[in-house]
């Protein structure tokens, strides 16, 4: 430990937790900072489950002189990064005959647009998702084609929501229709992942030697899943295949690349209890690999859709799925408010990082597309259309941002995926449920 | 059976009834050898019912809207045409015949379905798809390969290395759930994210388990040739160039004797007959030895010296010097040596060993061998991994896996390093391998048609270790299998009745129950603390570890399964017992406490189960109706319509108390159907709070504990609540804990062709007072448990 690190998780709570502090740009490792002559784009998706009470996230007026709502009022500083995007709806989060269970369809349905097949187990089928469309276009650049993240693990018992498999309710990343991208909660781990630890120092020599050997690990795990492939079924295949595909994934970080360095931001100590912290830190995560070129493309979930964390801080001791559905109650209404608040605040943390950084004449944040957003409108309703959805970034020009755009009531979200994957190179005329393309 | 699915009463009345069922049984047996025919009868008759009653009704009430392009809620019903029609699509059809029973269905508002009718439609579908040809040979289903979950790895990991305990570095992502599980074959996928995980882990163990001895020093020393010291010749700061004969020194001191490896980097001007040529000076002295240098361009030249101790002066020397200066049409010729490089090196020597008193017991149980002699590196090689993928593989083997495991190593070893890390690499290929990650077990025998083939010995230890102990397969049942005695005798009593013994099964009641028992959701119930302040942080914990203990108990003393709804005792601690308000148990250890005279007994009185069902700021009825339903019954309410809100109270305007809420909420018909069969049970336990603390009054008011079911019995109090549970649906019980027990112990949701097995072991269950042994028994005994079949 170098003495003139900057102890950044002490700077944050030296300040507080409420001030969001944006990530300096000394805390940039050297050889990132000074590279970069035409910043790539970017893209982050981020997830809040339970719809949200709409009346206070809608503004009233059209185009760029509105009113920030309440719901909004965290980023309000950041009003001319973001446009607010009204009337986008998911066709696929629908019932279409399948009866109850929008929680589960709402985040299966979030970033594929498709109208996930109901079942506990057995068949899993849903589509592949906007963000590894675009992985799959830019992901051979960086280390890591897209990154996962969230504040909540997948494993819970019980089902659900109503015969869907949690596979469902707590997965926005869909490699295909068949395999979820499993999120990491634990920053530890993912620093890990991106970044080179300080205490293990190797000569070039003894480097060389543990690639070949990993190189030759692989290999024979390969040579041995495709032996085994010949002996199985269909269905023991498809599993199969997901193991060869991570296996060759994993081969370009362990064995084709190095661990960036970042000394100066400290590793993280395991999951934080306090869930602002957590959700800080892992969006710290974020900006560094966003900032370090590690990954163009990530995905956060705030929650597991259909969450009961409850609030007891905001005020809302009970859970906030039991919130959601309000009955048009005042008083939980208020309460729903108080958690969509809540979680914007975290978002304009997120934003200010990224702000922050400067990216030779923009900053990163002028580099990125950030969409946050939900699944459901309006908890109690469970309509699926309205959502309600933002904006921020200029997406390296390509956006025009600082304004509430109201688009043709039942506009598919999957126009607004299609634009952004045309953005990223794309070549592709639809998406899921799209009907054609949007303006932003 | 009273408001779930129709009474016997009912299908007797409709000449469907029990005795019918039996009678096929009975007919089953007689016609062994030629079921065909008597199959043949009841279709033929079930045939003639669908044809002549039941297609004219749906006709008649379902087909106008279930039918077509866009039929309603995209359900058509028009495409069942034989009677095995119904029973493969049982989900559907198990959902329709609900709402034909509730009375949802047709709507209400042009229902003119007759009460006769509608009986008639209820019972039939239900006994078409509740009565499942067993025949001689039903199929036993199979098993997507399973990954092994995150308790099964860790656990696994550590008994395949003899550990104490193993957690990985990191935690691994949660395993994804399916039919209320997280070891389902079909949902346990495999992310990059993970896989790397588990390549980083095999790493970690085996560099941390096996103690690799430390790569001995070795003697390096290397000059650029322009400063070797010569008297001739000339160079320039890098190369020494000699253009006549001489020689380039270079003065080392030398430690330890022996012979050295001495690398020439050298080019030469060629000229003349033959090429350059070099010798070697040790002290002055010329050694008899001469390498040819034909190149132009820098090479090396390798060549073994033997030095004593002391300071040694080396030479390289320019033997064959040719100069001439040409003219008369001769062009010139000139003969030079260039030397870019000198560098002198201790020879490689095979690695010491350590001695044995520095090696852990964990190595010593990895490398029980070692090679003896250059000669016998094979064969230690091979000896050692066979072991180790063997275990890990849980099973011998295969020759040709073992040949490249060795290759690898042996490989490693040649590039001269050790033995033991050539092991730490050849067992990372091991624990990345899928045969070591998956659960593999190959599909049916290809050329057995017909016939689904039993599990392999090996195949069937681990079913049962991972059933009972979330790991793998111990040394006993191991060599069970080897012998292949795991069938004979009642050997299977016996090794269920050890592994159930066993610590280990401690697995099996948190992972088993743990899920059953939704008691993982205890995790993240933060009750109220305003309300609640009894309530605190550790009280999740102890509470679900109470029915981890009552569950452990009641299997361990082989008790009836009933025992779990209504047994006079449980397990506690102090803190927990003083939390009920019990007396007398001291102390952090849980213990068997009697609970004659107090107002608990069963499942459904332990705060885990109350805390779950419940929500942070109150109880609900809804919850625990639907919870019992789901868990304990296994007659999980119709989902909610699309758009309603599930589950929850709609409260809004409504007042009241929270029951003359959901009796309000009840008017709305649309909720009525579903909420009146769970809201009564949950009712009868409205004297246990949120957090499972007794009670007689909520807030100023009385509490009420009365729910009133569909067909007017009132129920009040747990106490009546068990009695009735233990009446009316003691086999409704029994058949669910069953389907709950095989899809945790198959990795898989249960289908239709599995209710034959299903329906024998709860018969033995019926048949032997509802012992524990006799359900374990029965579920590893059934076919789907044996036998690898095929999906439908």
């Amino acid at each position: 430990m170098s003495n003139n690190r900057i102890k950044r998780r002490t700077v944050l709570r030296g300040l507080g937790t409420a001030i969001s502090l944006p990530l300096l740009e000394s805390m940039i490792p050297r050889s990132v900072a000074a590279s970069a002559p035409e910043a790539p784009l970017r893209v982050a998706f981020l997830y809040v489950p339970n719809g949200m009470h709409m009346p206070d996230w809608t503004p009233q007026k059209i185009g760029a002189n509105y009113d920030v709502p309440a719901t909004l009022k965290p980023i309000e500083h950041l009003k001319s990064e973001i446009n607010v995007l009204t009337n986008l709806t998911l066709d696929g989060a629908r019932a279409h005959g399948d009866g109850g269970g929008d929680h589960a369809r709402s985040a299966a349905a979030f970033l594929t647009g498709a109208h996930p097949k109901k079942t506990n187990g057995a068949d899993i089928l849903n589509g592949i998702s906007v963000d590894q469309v675009i992985a799959q276009q830019v992901g051979d650049e960086t280390r890591f084609a897209s990154l996962e993240l969230g504040l909540e693990g997948s494993s819970q018992s019980g089902s659900c929501d109503s015969g869907y498999s949690c596979a469902y309710s707590s997965n926005l990343a869909w490699r295909n229709s068949t395999s979820p991208l499993a999120k990491e909660m634990d920053p530890t781990a993912v620093f890990d992942r991106l970044f080179a630890s300080g205490d293990k120092k190797e000569d070039a020599q003894a480097k060389g030697a543990r690639k070949h050997r990993r190189k030759s690990v692989l290999d024979f795990a390969l040579q041995d899943a495709q032996s085994l492939h010949r002996d199985l079924g269909a269905a023991d295949r498809r599993k199969l295949d997901e193991y060869l595909y991570a296996l060759r994934d994993i081969e370009k970080r362990l064995v084709m690349s190095e661990k960036l360095d970042v000394g100066n931001y400290e590793r993280p100590a395991g999951v934080p209890k306090d869930i602002g912290d957590h959700a800080r830190v892992m969006l710290d995560m974020m900006t560094l690999s966003l900032q370090t070129d590690s990954t163009r493309v990530a995905s956060f979930m705030f929650a597991n859709e259909g969450s009961n964390r409850s609030h007891p801080d905001l005020g809302a001791p009970e859970s906030h799925h039991q919130l959601s559905h309000h009955g048009k109650s005042a008083e939980k209404q208020a309460k729903i408010a108080k958690i969509n608040k809540y979680y914007v605040e975290h978002l304009a943390y997120f934003l200010d990082s990224l702000s922050a950084i400067q990216e030779g004449e923009s900053s990163l944040l002028d580099n990125c597309l950030v969409l946050y957003g939900s699944g459901i409108s309006d908890g109690d309703r469970h309509n699926h259309d309205d959502l309600p959805i933002l904006m921020a970034g200029k997406g390296g020009g390509r956006v025009r941002p600082g304004r509430h755009i109201e688009y043709k009531r039942q506009t598919p979200l999957c126009n607004l995926y299609l634009w952004m994957m045309n953005q990223f190179g794309v070549r592709a005329d639809s998406f899921g449920d799209s009907d054609g393309t949007v303006k932003v | 059976m009273s408001y779930f699915s129709p009474s016997c009463e009912l299908k007797r009345q409709l000449n469907f009834g029990c005795k019918y069922y039996l009678l096929r049984l009975v007919c089953f047996s007689i016609c062994f050898g030629g079921s065909a025919i008597c199959s043949a009868v009841q279709e033929e008759e079930r045939d003639v019912e669908l044809r002549e009653r039941i297609k004219p009704l749906l006709e008649e009430h379902c087909l106008g809207c279930h039918s077509g392009d866009e039929p309603d809620a995209g359900l058509t019903l028009d495409h069942f045409d034989a009677p095995i029609d119904f029973l493969k699509a049982r989900d559907i059809w198990e959902h329709a015949a609900q709402k034909v029973q509730i009375e949802e269905m047709p709507p209400p508002e042009d229902n003119e379905l007759s009460k006769e009718d509608r009986a008639y439609l209820v019972g039939w579908i239900t006994e078409v798809i509740e009565e499942f040809e067993c025949g001689l040979e039903p199929n036993p289903g199979q098993v997507t390969l399973r990954r092994l979950n995150a308790a099964e790895y860790s656990n696994t990991i550590r008994d395949l290395f003899g550990l104490k305990s193993y957690a990985p570095e990191t935690a691994f992502a949660g395993d994804d759930v399916g039919y209320g599980f997280d070891n389902i074959g079909d949902v346990l996928t495999l992310p990059p994210l993970l896989m790397e995980k588990y390549f980083l882990e095999a790493e970690r163990i085996t560099t941390t388990l096996i103690q690799v001895p430390p790569k001995e020093k070795r003697f390096s020393y290397s000059v650029p040739g322009g400063q070797l010291q010569s008297k001739k010749g000339g160079g320039g700061d890098r190369d020494l160039t000699l253009s006549s004969a001489g020689t380039g020194v270079m003065q080392v001191q030398i430690l330890k004797p022996g012979p050295y490896v001495l690398t020439i980097q050298a080019s030469g001007d060629q000229a003349g007959k033959e090429p350059v040529q070099i010798g070697i000076e040790l002290d002055g002295k010329l050694q008899r030895q001469k390498i040819a240098v034909p190149n132009e361009e820098p090479k090396d030249f390798q060549t073994i010296v033997r030095l004593r101790a002391g300071s040694r002066r080396i030479g390289i020397r320019f033997l064959n010097d040719f100069y001439d200066a040409g003219g008369n049409g001769r062009p010139k010729q000139d003969r030079n040596l260039h030397i870019h490089f000198v560098s002198l090196e201790g020879q490689k020597k095979p690695p010491k060993r350590l001695p044995e008193s520095q090696l852990s017991s964990y190595h010593k149980r990895i490398l029980f061998t070692y090679p003896t002699n250059e000669q016998d590196r094979e064969r230690a090689t091979r000896a050692v991994l066979n072991r180790m993928a063997s275990y890990a593989f849980r099973r011998p083997v295969e020759k040709h896996d073992l040949d490249r495991l060795v290759g690898l190593a042996l490989g490693i070893q040649d590039e001269g390093d050790s033995f033991e890390e050539s092991i730490q690499i050849a067992i990372q290929a091991i624990l990345i391998s899928p045969k070591f990650l998956f659960r593999v077990e190959p599909p049916r025998d290809p050329n057995g048609l017909g016939k689904y083939r039993d599990l392999d010995e090996y195949e069937l230890a681990t079913r049962l270790s991972y059933f009972f102990w979330s790991t793998m397969p111990d040394g006993e049942l191991l060599k069970l299998a080897a012998n292949n005695q795991l069938r004979e005798g009642n050997n299977l009593e016996q090794q269920i009745a050890r592994l159930i013994k066993d610590p280990r099964s401690n697995e099996f009641v948190r992972n088993f129950a743990g899920q059953w028992l939704t008691l993982r959701k205890l995790e993240e119930f933060q009750p109220d603390p305003s309300a609640f302040p009894k309530w605190n942080e550790g009280m999740g914990r102890l509470a679900r570890n109470e029915t981890m203990y009552f569950f452990a108990g009641v299997m361990r003393r082989n008790m009836s399964v009933l025992n779990l709804l209504d047994a006079k005792f449980t397990y506690l601690n102090e803190d927990l017992a003083k939390y009920y308000g019990i007396e007398g148990v001291e102390g952090k250890q849980f213990r068997p406490v009697s609970l004659k005279g107090t107002n608990r007994g069963g499942l459904l009185t332990q705060a885990s189960v109350l805390a779950v069902t419940s929500n942070p700021t109150r109880t609900s009825p809804v919850k625990r109706g639907k919870w019992i339903l789901d868990n304990l019954l296994a007659k999980p309410p119709p989902p909610a319509p699309a758009g309603v809100p599930e589950l929850e109270e709609r409260e809004g305007e409504l007042t009241g108390t929270l029951r003359e809420r959901l009796e309000q909420h009840r008017e709305n018909p649309a909720c009525a159907n579903c909420h009146k069969l769970m809201d009564p049970l949950g009712f009868a336990l409205e004297n246990f709070d949120a957090v499972g603390l007794y009670r007689t009054k909520d807030g100023a008011l009385d509490i009420d504990a009365t729910g009133e079911l569909p067909d007017g019995t009132k129920v009040k109090g747990v106490g009546q609540l068990q009695a009735l549970l233990l009446a009316r649906h003691k086999k409704d019980f029994a058949e669910c804990l069953t389907e709950k027990m095989m899809t945790f112990a198959l990795g898989r949701g249960l289908e239709y062709y599995d209710k034959c097995a299903v329906d024998k072991i709860v018969a033995a269950l019926e048949a032997d007072n509802y012992r524990f042994s006799t359900l374990l028994v029965g579920i590893v005994r059934s076919d789907p448990f044996q036998k690898k079949g095929e999906r439908e």
